[in-house]
């Protein structure tokens, strides 16, 4: 980060802070958290100082999200029909079938123009070199868009000179971009985005796009399979064919005759209805399988594999103790790195090694002797520091952006995204279920 | 060869009326190299239209959803088949080297493995089941309602006791951990009143299938359902419905004869 950009950023803070954060209290923009068996909701605090990124460092940024959610897409498509970055020796098989998110039920099953992650969120940070990492792909129900845009709407009411002093990209497209995507896969009908419920994490933004993409917001109740199509009931007791379904619900749950039998917030059928091609699920099932942490260490290879190309943004360095010479690593550093459990989100499942006592090291390295395929060890990135106010002073801490990237027509990315920022000074965990705030995200228009 | 006639039906019935019924059958016999379906009957009642597609294991799925209130579901499949156990089926799935839900081993599993993988001296797939198959009938006793259909691998080790579903399963777990890719059968067997479940293993090139209850190589007796990585790819009837009471009871009966 220059100078100039930091004391633009500072220079920037939006007025009204306390309103803009009154305001989101009073619309509900929250998100909830099982902590010890208990739901709690928490509001997710706003920060007013907005993080900017230049006209030139988005368009870089932009193209390298786009190569990579493309490759992604293509090495889906290919794990689920032919495989031949596996005949190749590309990626090793066992990452591939050992994964969570690799579903055989979908096996030889062509989503609607073979677009498997529509809705893709992908974790960045900015390191302290310039360059931007990507930290992870999220392709499963990625979430987050919404506070941004919320966040942006109430601070052209609570300081309108914000926008007319900076030239500030619009962001309100993301219903647009979210519509076409949806439109493009639907496959006859309308649009719904299926929710488990008031009491997912993410229920507010289920309604809120929803609301803006005119969507219908549905619960499994409400709809039914009937010759393998997926209809909606309607009040006056008629059905209503759905296209698309936007589901906001995993994999595992989505319908109980084909995935977890005991699921009650899935729609039985639905995967006989999506595999007569009567329906567009979105994302589609089964695309875990690309964003599992361990895969993650192979998208620079899947890129040069699918598109001949170089990848644009790098991976954070990373170590497969899968790998004999890299468990040797790994086990030697892990004092240095940071290791992740690959079935683990929402930054559960991270272990910085600098922060274990020998005798807990001691044990982690059993564990990876005995399970090396279940996780992976980045070195810690030094990724830059951005200013936020904490108690009425301009304080540094740790931040990354998860992009949103659509992909229909053509891959596009929201020239927006979600900025979130530790609150503790001393942790490089950014997910807002482990206490953290989020800013808004400006991109420059020049 | 063999050429057989074939019946399975099944009762459904609920204590109370149930509506809003989904359900995915997995009985119409696929059509492969090992069998040859000449006809195939299908009856639903109460009557209710029904779809058909092929899942992604192969299997022919029969969907519907029944709307109204019912008390009942009976459904019946019935035709002719030609048998040829000996000949190749090809259809592989890199999934069926790995464990899967019902197949993965505790420490009990591991350790019967561990202790007799030495003295299992073959290279050859086929003799290396056979082997372990022998093995296991030596410790697992035949016995009816002690496991149900939610009984893992594990358990009904544990208990040294079930049904061809726990034979299978068991044997699934300990190929798997051999790295012999295998896969989970349901049909129909000769002599036998219910459905029947055993095992095909991968040699390389072709299927060739195992019968762990009785600790014997398939023969034209046996007429392929359904098959999956264990019992839950190839339930026969799965369904979801809505209703007071959706306790039910099922009456199951299954007929396999020389033609």
């Amino acid at each position: 980060m220059t100078e100039a950009l930091f004391n633009q950023m500072t220079a920037a803070p939006v007025a009204n802070a306390d309103e803009i954060n009154e305001l989101l209290r009073r619309y509900g923009v929250k998100f909830g958290i099982y902590k010890n068996g208990t739901f709690k909701e928490q509001l997710f605090p706003f920060d007013p100082i907005p993080r900017i990124i230049t006209a030139e460092h988005f368009r870089e940024i932009e193209k390298g999200l786009i190569q990579r959610v493309d490759a992604l897409n293509m090495f889906l498509y290919d794990i689920y029909h032919e495989k031949n970055i596996i005949k190749d020796g590309i990626v090793p098989e066992d990452f591939v079938y050992i994964s969570s998110g690799y579903l055989p039920q979908c096996e030889g099953i062509t989503p609607p123009n073979k677009i498997y992650s529509h809705i893709s969120g992908i974790d960045l940070v900015e390191g302290k070199d310039g360059e931007w990492y990507i930290l992870e792909d999220n392709l499963r129900i990625p979430s987050g868009a919404s506070y941004p845009l919320i966040a942006r709407e109430f601070t052209r009411v609570a300081s309108p000179k914000a926008f007319s002093q900076n030239n500030i990209v619009d962001n309100r497209n993301y219903a647009k971009l979210l519509k076409d995507t949806l439109d493009y896969s639907n496959c006859g009908g309308i649009n719904a985005i299926l929710t488990p419920g008031r009491y997912n994490a993410a229920y507010f933004e289920h309604s809120y796009l929803a609301e803006m993409t005119d969507s219908v917001l549905v619960q499994n109740d409400e709809l039914f399979v009937e010759d393998n199509i997926l209809y909606q009931k309607t009040y006056s007791g008629g059905k209503t064919k759905i296209g698309a379904l936007y589901r906001r619900i995993s994999d595992e749950y989505l319908d109980p005759l084909t995935f977890e039998p005991s699921s009650l917030i899935g729609i039985p059928n639905l995967m006989e209805a999506y595999r007569s091609g009567n329906v567009a699920v979105i994302n589609a099932p089964g695309n875990g399988v690309a964003d599992d942490k361990g895969i993650y260490y192979f998208v620079p290879k899947m890129i040069s594999y699918y598109l001949g190309e170089k990848a644009i943004l790098k991976n954070a360095p990373t170590y497969l103790p899968f790998y004999d010479e890299d468990k040797e690593y790994v086990l030697e550093n892990i004092g240095k790195l940071v290791i992740k459990d690959v079935a683990e989100a929402g930054g559960y499942g991270v272990v910085f090694g600098s922060e274990l006592s020998p005798e807990q090291l001691e044990a982690f390295r059993n564990t990876i002797i005995n399970e090396p395929r279940r996780f992976i060890a980045q070195k810690v990135i030094d990724f830059c520091d951005l200013p936020i106010i904490d108690n009425g002073e301009t304080v540094m801490r740790k931040a990354d952006l998860r992009a949103f990237v659509l992909s229909g027509e053509t891959t596009r990315v929201w020239a927006s995204g979600l900025t979130r920022f530790s609150r503790n000074p001393d942790s490089f965990v950014v997910n807002s279920s482990q206490g953290g705030g989020f800013k808004d995200t400006w991109v420059l228009s020049r | 060869m063999k050429k057989v006639n074939y019946t399975f039906s099944t009762k459904l019935t609920f204590d109370n009326y149930v509506y809003n019924h989904s359900f995915a059958l997995r009985c119409i016999p696929p059509e492969c190299e090992v069998q040859h379906i000449i006809s195939c009957q299908l009856d639903i009642s109460p009557f209710v239209p029904t779809m058909q597609t092929v899942d992604a294991f192969g299997n022919n799925v029969t969907s519907g959803y029944l709307k109204s209130e019912h008390r009942f579901l009976d459904f019946e499949i019935s035709g002719s088949a030609e048998i040829n156990s000996a000949a190749e089926r090809t259809d592989f799935m890199p999934c069926y080297a790995y464990q899967s839900k019902y197949t993965k081993p505790d420490d009990a599993l591991r350790s019967f493995y561990a202790e007799h993988k030495p003295f299992c001296l073959s290279e050859d797939v086929f003799e290396r089941t056979a082997y372990f198959s022998g093995k296991l009938s030596e410790v697992m006793k035949y016995e009816k309602n002690v496991t149900d259909t939610k009984t893992t691998a594990a358990e009904a080790f544990a208990l040294k006791k079930g049904v061809c579903q726990d034979f299978t399963h068991i044997m699934l777990s300990i190929l798997r951990m051999d790295c012999i890719p295998c896969r989970y059968i349901a049909g129909l067997a000769c002599c036998d009143g219910e459905t029947h479940s055993w095992l095909e293993l991968w040699n390389g090139k072709s299927w060739i299938g195992y019968d762990p209850t009785n600790n014997c190589p398939v023969s034209d007796d046996y007429l392929i359902l359904s098959q999956g990585r264990d019992f839950e790819d190839c339930a026969i009837d799965r369904g979801v419905m809505f209703g007071a009471y959706t306790k039910q009871l099922q009456l199951i009966s299954s007929y396999l004869t020389l033609a």
